[in-house]
């Protein structure tokens, strides 16, 4: 996947809302009234979210022309959580290879002195 | 030894925490987390190594880094430190942090140290950045916004 792709997925998620439409259409495809019913605004406002939704293409949705019930795909959402994990495995690496380090690395200038003054 | 843990699960701020304690004390893991010559010895984990890296370790001052990976593939980066509290506190963001256009979302990490008799506990906090953040009409954080995604798609990944 594209890194700018990422980012806008993580633009469409940056919004309870529409978080909020994700997990509701992980239980079960939806339409735009079903969408709405939990939140206090217009189906209008519902369908701008969805609009975010569909080009960042975590969602996708029917054909059938007056209902068009919208489809979650988890692809990008899985973009996210890898390129989270890389993340998370860099550290661990670095980690490791830092606490090895440590016990063959000398000790710095004055670190002895300082730790005297402090106790 | 104590593992690094990773909570995705925070809602408040950070996309991710770590944590880890190392076994020598505050001064050597400062030390070692801010002295070039060090921190190619350990950067990247093993098979990896530094061509560069070049530390202004200071707030304002620039972190210049590429790291190689096994493969031979040369990744340069350039960080800008903020916050320099020595021996306790170090953080650094993307030097386009908050501004780039393209490519993979930005960081501001922090890392702060505590003593803990003669070993040193490690935290790590990483807020993530995009351009999404600079589009952003609203106040709320934008790693807050990310956890919670990713809470929420850790939820949804299951159920699928």
């Amino acid at each position: 996947m594209a890194v700018d792709r990422l980012s806008a997925t993580l633009f469409a998620l940056a919004d309870p809302t529409r978080r909020g439409i994700l997990a509701r259409l992980a239980t079960g495809d939806a339409t735009v009234g079903e969408l709405a019913e939990p939140y206090d605004m217009s189906l209008a406002a519902v369908s701008k979210h969805l609009k975010v939704l569909e080009e960042a293409k975590l969602i996708s949705r029917g054909r059938e022309a007056q209902w068009r019930p919208c489809h979650l795909e988890a692809e990008p959402l899985r973009a996210v959580e890898a390129w989270l994990e890389d993340y998370r495995r860099f550290w661990d690496r670095s980690l490791d290879s830092l606490a090895d380090y440590l016990k063959t690395m000398p000790d710095p200038p004055f670190a002895k002195k300082r730790r005297r003054r402090r106790t | 030894m104590s593992k690094i843990t990773v909570d995705t699960s925070s809602v408040d701020e950070a996309v991710i925490i770590m944590t880890r304690v190392f076994d020598a004390p505050i001064e050597k893991v400062w030390f070692a987390f801010t002295t070039p010559e060090h921190v190619k010895r350990w950067y990247g984990g093993h098979g990896f190594s530094s061509p560069v890296c070049e530390m202004d370790v200071r707030p304002g001052g620039k972190w210049r880094h590429t790291m190689k990976t096994p493969d031979g593939t040369e990744y340069p980066m350039e960080f800008v430190f903020v916050d320099v509290v020595k021996p306790t506190l170090i953080s650094w963001q993307n030097v386009d942090h908050g501004k780039r256009t393209g490519g993979p979302p930005t960081t501001l990490n922090t890392v702060t140290f505590q003593a803990e008799g003669e070993k040193t506990k490690w935290r790590l906090v990483a807020r993530f950045n995009s351009i999404a953040e600079r589009d952003m009409a609203n106040n709320m954080g934008f790693a807050g916004m990310v956890s919670q995604g990713s809470d929420k798609l850790n939820d949804l990944l299951q159920t699928l």
